[in-house]
């Protein structure tokens, strides 16, 4: 959901239309070029994993790192927000990780292997997940204690109590053995054999879905013996009034508690390396944090347009948000060792109601699929640096995306032209029964849109014109972006006809986090739903059932392709682009950026040059 | 005089009252995304959320949490608690005002020493060139929106990211006791954004009731005695003159000291305007009810303070 | 001179005839440059005043007559004005005194006092406090002797209880009561000349003769020479020894004060006199005001500046412009009209008759008007 992406804040307010595309002198792609093809950009080591030296740095030094946006929770269990994870992921050591150069091959953290059939990690046919953990991770002060797997426990139980909040535990952990009902007390299902194992009992055989979610913060552990009296507040304040850490640094703490020391709310975060961290207690080559920085000092609150000059001019700085459309312009024209693209950074696309009104036609869709000119919309974001043209729903860099086609996407007639093209869609007017190839019926199509920005209200006028085109009647209504969620797009009872801001992130590499949410009809709720167009088609449901229970790995990347291209081939939605993340940092900054988590920079391994 | 006082801080009182009531309605009204789902999280459930609510006090009917807001402000001075960061709005608010009040104070003392001298020599010599400039660049002040002014100002001047590197950057303000060394030189350019159109301002009203005043009939009888120019000038004209500017500056003063939202962003500092534009971005409401009620008292004390000052500098008011 | 407790018995009432006057002015032309044009305030003026005497100056706005006294304080002085002319006072010509010693004779040895006490006086400090300045500016006194002073002053000029009264303001005075600290300010030096710009218009009928009883009583008491300026004929008719008519910048008749109301000679005179309400007009006499407005001091009237308005103007009125010229048979007394002497009387006893303007005009005869010597004056006319 956009809502949470760092990019809300900056990223929609696009005053310049950068036209970058005229920059692309330097850049083979061009602004209308071989569309469905890679981009080819100058990018730093951000889309080639293979590339990126996550190694090798330096020791030492204090890096400087500014956002204009707020942290929303520390607290490891709840948070779920793309900031929030780069301050977690380098204070706490959840099970697995996706290395800082991987979006899709997960690495042990606190485990000491990740679980797989061959090496008897996942039996009983993908219903029983085995995790060892390592043996001497200890706690920050003043806890100091080693790690056991009772305290993982404790952590995967406290994600059902609702004074966490938790957002995701009920999605990915509802078939832990006891979970269906649990409100934080414990879980049957979960079992520690010994103080280095946590056994996981499913009812289904959930174990991919379930050892992905894993690479969440939420499976990093808390003290078991102290948690309680922390989440007996609502909401709960461990987080603030007192956390443990486990990772190589930890928020700066009096003793344990956080909010006015380490961090200051609107203000400042702090990190200091977490003395009782052990760097040799990390069982992957292909994950094993080198901690280079001695401090990291993070600087909240400020102008975006200030921020990124300060960042590319100055040094020992990073941002932690979106720069501004100017930044990114100028980081790419006279920065460019400064910047770093991602192409694992989620998706937009165009929602249209399934369940009520003229798009319940299966081939009205796939005519308004057809038309849709998502070049356009990419130029209108700033070009071929802020994305390429959408072309299914898994994004780059997650299992099942090259199965689904990869950038050109499923082979559909519908599909095949980015720019749009009117013929075909003329051609499945027809087949929906509009003899013409355009749209004679009375129903005026309502599209809600948001109006922060140049450039939203550009893109609302582009899709409009998509419409019109084919004849219907629209009814176009520009809201604030909050209230397009919350009033119109979110309502199931009010949904609109069509939605051009839908989007989504993944939570982890699995079609599951990508597509279940945005389209699966038991995902459909009342209020803050994400499911906009009211998808609920059995094929597909069935079909996502289906994948989210194959046990094996790589049956289960293909199954969710082919979710994904059943989506494509109901035109239940239409693609707009998949997202490409800019982030910048200072020319003396050795960033390492998780291309797993939008690019953010990654404490753990940045250094300074 | 004392019961003047004490009737204008009951009137005081009662317009707080209603500010407070008129923002909860305003937030009321007017659309804002739900606090409680932004505290959910995405794909949050049903029950989460309505936890979140009960927890925020948001199943009450309107009115009853209007009456347990307003017992908590005025009964209890208790703002309560941000929906964002469950911190107390007291302690955000009180941890934010030395930066606004060191900002206001500088930049006050800025503007009376830029603009109040050189609306004088305006008005002396009146018609001359020195005149003609000092005006045409106040009126170039005057005109310069504060955002596109402290944007211009860091990009020729701030450290980091300047032309002419002399300034501390965005960012760089600390407080007082902290490093005061620090603390001065990281106001000077925010204090200069916010000086140059107020004293702007100033110097041309004040030339403006300097020349008004100086037709006066008691300045030819000033004149008429025997006084040295001088004098007339000063104990006869800018007495009168500046009064009415003075009762301008203390509302302005009340004014800024409520949060100057632009400046403070653009310079990173953490004063109770960039708290009020953060806490605006996420619909957290008590802090904003906080912020207001806060700006709402700086003016009406101001407006108290202006009007027995007033009262104090034109002796024909204090009879009426 | 020192500030004594009891003000001097300075020169006596009637100084011998034939001294040195106080103040002799010699062909004032004062005119000032506007956007719209030269302003020709004061048109070559001339005239004297001894201590002692008062000299009563009476004309319409805009005739000149403030700006004729308030350039003898150098209160005229700016880059658009120009000044030509003499103005001796004690023998120094106050036109080209420096500033600083133009200065030093204001509020010292000419003071003025003005016709609005309330907008004239400070109204944020107190009048005790104006007072001290008055006498802070020329003495080099403690600021007790100067309090002590203002006190005194304030009850010389007759304002009760001046103990409490010297800390009040300005606005808590009557009208009079202004006045008469205006006055006081006025005579904190033992000012050898002082000039009233209207001092009464502002005030009733009943104040008006108290303030000019007391400026009477102060000037028997004091010797000091007065000029008074007004528009009302009768403010000066009890206290005046002289009086001058000013028109358009000039003086247009000049005599002595039992002269002026005994046998007035131009007709802007007889207008003034004619338009005063007196005691001794039969009821029901209408009064009769002159016609027209005052004329523009930029672009004045050609020939006589008064012909527009005059009920019997001639021809060659209109293109000669009169000159100061002695009334004959009537020493000190001096009238600048074209009219024939013989005529004037008889129109003026026939409006002394009561009859009207109009019905006066048949006295002017064609041959009647002299206009033989006006030929180098046609040139001069414009």
């Amino acid at each position: 959901m956009k809502h949470y992406r760092k990019a809300l804040y900056a990223s929609v307010v696009g005053l310049l239309a950068v036209g970058v595309s005229a920059c692309g002198s330097s850049n083979n792609g061009g602004s209308g070029g071989s569309s469905n093809a890679t981009p080819k950009l100058p990018l730093k080591a951000g889309e080639n994993a293979a590339a990126e030296q996550i190694y090798g740095g330096k020791k030492g030094g204090t890096l400087n790192v500014l956002s204009s946006e707020d942290f929303i929770s520390q607290d490891p269990g709840g948070m779920y927000f793309a900031l929030d994870y780069a301050v977690g992921y380098a204070t706490q050591r959840p099970l697995f990780v996706y290395p800082p150069n991987s979006s899709d091959t997960l690495a042990p953290d606190l485990a000491t292997a990740v679980p797989s059939t061959s090496n008897g990690g996942i039996t009983d046919g993908g219903k029983t997940i085995t995790v060892h953990i390592q043996p001497n991770v200890k706690f920050s002060p003043p806890v100091n204690r080693t790690v056991t797997s009772a305290d993982v426990k404790a952590a995967i139980q406290r994600l059902f109590n609702p004074n966490v909040g938790n957002g995701y535990a009920s999605a990915y952990f509802n078939n832990i053995v006891g979970a269906a009902n649990a409100k934080g007390g414990p879980i049957s299902g979960i079992t520690t054999p010994n103080a280095t194992t946590i056994v996981f009992h499913l009812t289904k055989t959930d174990a991919v879905t379930v050892l992905g979610a894993l690479s969440m913060p939420g499976s990093s552990p808390v003290p078991a013996n102290l948690i309680g009296k922390y989440d007996a507040h609502a909401p709960s304040t461990y987080g603030t009034s007192f956390e443990a850490f486990t990772g190589p640094y930890m928020i700066q703490n009096n003793n344990g508690v956080v909010k006015g020391v380490g961090y200051q709310t609107g203000k400042s975060m702090t990190l200091v390396r977490n003395p009782n961290w052990d760097p040799n207690t990390y069982a992957s080559s292909a994950y094993k944090p080198p901690a280079y920085l001695d401090k990291v000092s993070i600087q909240i609150g400020g102008d975006p347009n200030v921020i990124g000059p300060q960042v590319l001019k100055g040094s020992d700085m990073a941002q932690l948000d979106t720069p501004s459309k100017s930044t990114v312009h100028q980081a790419y024209t006279q920065y460019p060792s400064e910047i770093m693209f991602t192409t694992a950074a989620g998706d937009h696309y165009m929602t249209l109601n399934n369940s009520k009104g003229p798009f319940t036609n299966v081939n009205l869709r796939r005519a308004v699929y057809a038309n849709l000119n998502r070049e356009a919309i990419i130029r209108i974001k700033g070009g071929v640096l802020t994305g390429s043209p959408g072309t299914h729903f898994l994004t780059p860099g997650t299992s099942g995306f090259d199965q689904a086609g990869g950038y050109a996407g499923p082979d559909y007639p519908w599909n095949k032209d980015t720019s749009g093209n009117l013929k075909v869609a003329e051609q499945y007017m027809k087949a929906a029964g509009y003899k013409s190839g355009k749209y004679t019926g009375n129903h005026v199509v309502t599209i809600v849109g948001s109006n922060n920005g140049a450039d939203e209200l550009a893109i609302n006028q582009d899709v409009n014109q998509d419409f019109t085109q084919l004849g219907f009647k629209t009814h176009l209504i520009q809201v604030d972006q909050s209230v397009m969620y919350s009033k119109y797009c979110q309502v199931p009872k009010n949904a609109p006809d069509v939605c051009p801001s839908g989007g989504w992130l993944r939570d982890f590499d699995n079609g599951l986090a990508m597509l279940y949410v945005p389209f699966d009809g038991h995902a459909i709720v009342p209020t803050n739903n994400s499911n906009f167009g009211l998808v609920n088609n059995p094929q597909i449901n069935a079909a996502m059932d289906t994948a989210r229970y194959t046990a094996n790995p790589t049956a289960n990347a293909q199954a969710w392709a082919n979710v994904d291209k059943l989506l494509v081939q109901q035109a239940v939605a239409v693609p707009e682009d998949f997202d490409i993340q800019p982030n910048i940092a200072s020319g003396n900054v050795r960033a390492v950026d998780d291309i797993w988590n939008e690019g953010s920079i990654d404490f753990a391994f940045t250094s300074l040059k | 005089m004392l019961r003047y006082i004490t009737r204008r801080i009951l009137w005081g009182i009662v317009l707080l009252i209603l500010v407070s009531a008129l923002t909860f309605i305003l937030f009321q009204v007017f659309p804002t995304t739900d606090p409680a789902l932004l505290r959910a999280g995405r794909n949050s459930n049903q029950a989460d959320i309505q936890h979140i609510r009960v927890e925020l006090g948001l199943t009450h009917p309107i009115y009853v949490q209007f009456w347990d807001y307003m017992k908590g402000i005025f009964l209890h001075f208790n703002f309560g608690y941000s929906y964002y960061s469950q911190a107390s709005v007291t302690s955000l608010i009180f941890n934010r005002l030395p930066a606004t009040i060191s900002l206001t104070v500088g930049a006050v003392v800025l503007w009376v020493v830029m603009g109040i001298p050189v609306g004088i020599i305006s008005a002396i010599k009146r018609g001359t060139f020195l005149d003609r400039a000092s005006m045409t660049s106040a009126l170039t002040f005057v005109s310069m929106p504060t955002f596109w002014l402290g944007l211009l100002v860091l990009y020729l001047f701030g450290q980091v990211v300047g032309l002419v590197q002399i300034f501390p950057g965005p960012g760089s303000y600390v407080g007082l006791t902290v490093n005061p060394v620090k603390w001065f030189t990281s106001l000077i350019l925010p204090w200069f954004v916010l000086a140059a159109t107020q004293a702007a301002i100033y110097s041309r009203l004040l030339r403006g009731n300097l020349l008004e005043v100086m037709g006066e009939d008691y300045i030819r009888t000033a004149r008429a005695k025997g006084v040295r120019e001088g004098r007339v000038i000063f104990k006869h004209g800018i007495r009168s003159a500046i009064t009415p500017v003075l009762t301008v500056l203390g509302i302005d003063i009340g004014g800024l000291l409520g949060g100057a939202v632009i400046t403070e962003t653009i310079f990173e500092i953490h004063g109770i305007g960039l708290l009020n534009i953060q806490a605006i971005n996420h619909s957290d409401f008590p802090i904003v009810q906080g912020t207001t009620l806060l700006a709402a008292m700086f003016v009406i004390v101001a407006n108290i303070v202006v009007d027995v000052a007033y009262a104090y500098l034109d002796p024909r008011v204090r009879y009426s | 001179m020192s500030v004594q407790s009891e003000p001097t018995r300075g020169a006596g009432p009637e100084p011998t005839r034939g001294a040195v006057p106080l103040l002799q002015v010699e062909d004032l032309r004062v005119s000032f440059h506007t956007d719209d044009g030269v302003v020709h305030a004061v048109d070559g003026i001339s005239y004297s005043v001894d201590s002692g005497r008062t000299l009563g100056i009476v004309g319409e706005s805009g005739s000149g007559k403030s700006v004729s006294s308030l350039t003898t304080l150098g209160l005229t002085r700016s880059p658009r004005a120009q000044i030509e002319g003499r103005m001796l006072f004690d023998g120094r010509d106050l036109l080209t005194m420096e500033d600083d010693a133009l200065r030093r004779v204001r509020g010292n040895d000419i003071a003025m006092i003005f016709q609005d006490p309330l907008s004239a006086l400070h109204p944020f400090y107190k009048v005790g406090n104006q007072l001290m300045e008055a006498v802070l500016s020329h003495r080099d006194v403690s600021k007790q002797a100067a309090r002590d002073r203002a006190i005194d002053l304030l009850e010389l000029v007759g304002i009760p209880d001046p103990q409490r009264r010297v800390d009040a303001y300005p606005h808590e005075f009557s009208g009079g009561m202004r006045q008469r600290a205006m006055i006081a300010m006025a005579l904190a030096n033992e000012p050898k000349l002082l000039i009233a710009d209207e001092p009464t218009t502002a005030l009733d009928v009943t104040v008006q003769a108290q303030i000019l009883a007391l400026l009477e009583g102060l000037q028997r008491r004091l010797g000091m020479a007065i000029i008074i300026i007004t528009h009302d004929l009768g403010v000066v008719a009890e206290i005046a020894d002289e009086i001058a008519v000013m028109y358009a910048g000039r003086i247009v008749e000049h005599a002595s004060a039992q002269q002026i109301f005994a046998s007035p000679q131009h007709p802007y005179t007889w207008g003034l006199l004619k338009s005063i309400p007196r005691l001794d007009n039969p009821r029901g006499e209408e009064l009769v005001p002159i016609s027209g407005r005052p004329p523009s001091l930029i672009n004045r009237p050609s020939g006589c500046h008064f012909h527009p308005r005059c009920p019997y103007v001639r021809e060659a009125h209109k293109r000669i412009d009169p000159r100061l010229e002695p009334v004959p048979d009537d020493p000190g007394h001096e009238v600048a009209c074209l009219l024939q002497p013989q005529v004037r009387g008889s129109i003026w006893r026939a409006l002394q008759a009561g009859q009207t303007p109009a019905a006066a005009r048949r006295l002017v005869e064609p041959a009647a008007s002299a206009p033989v010597e006006a030929t180098p004056l046609a040139e001069e006319a414009s």
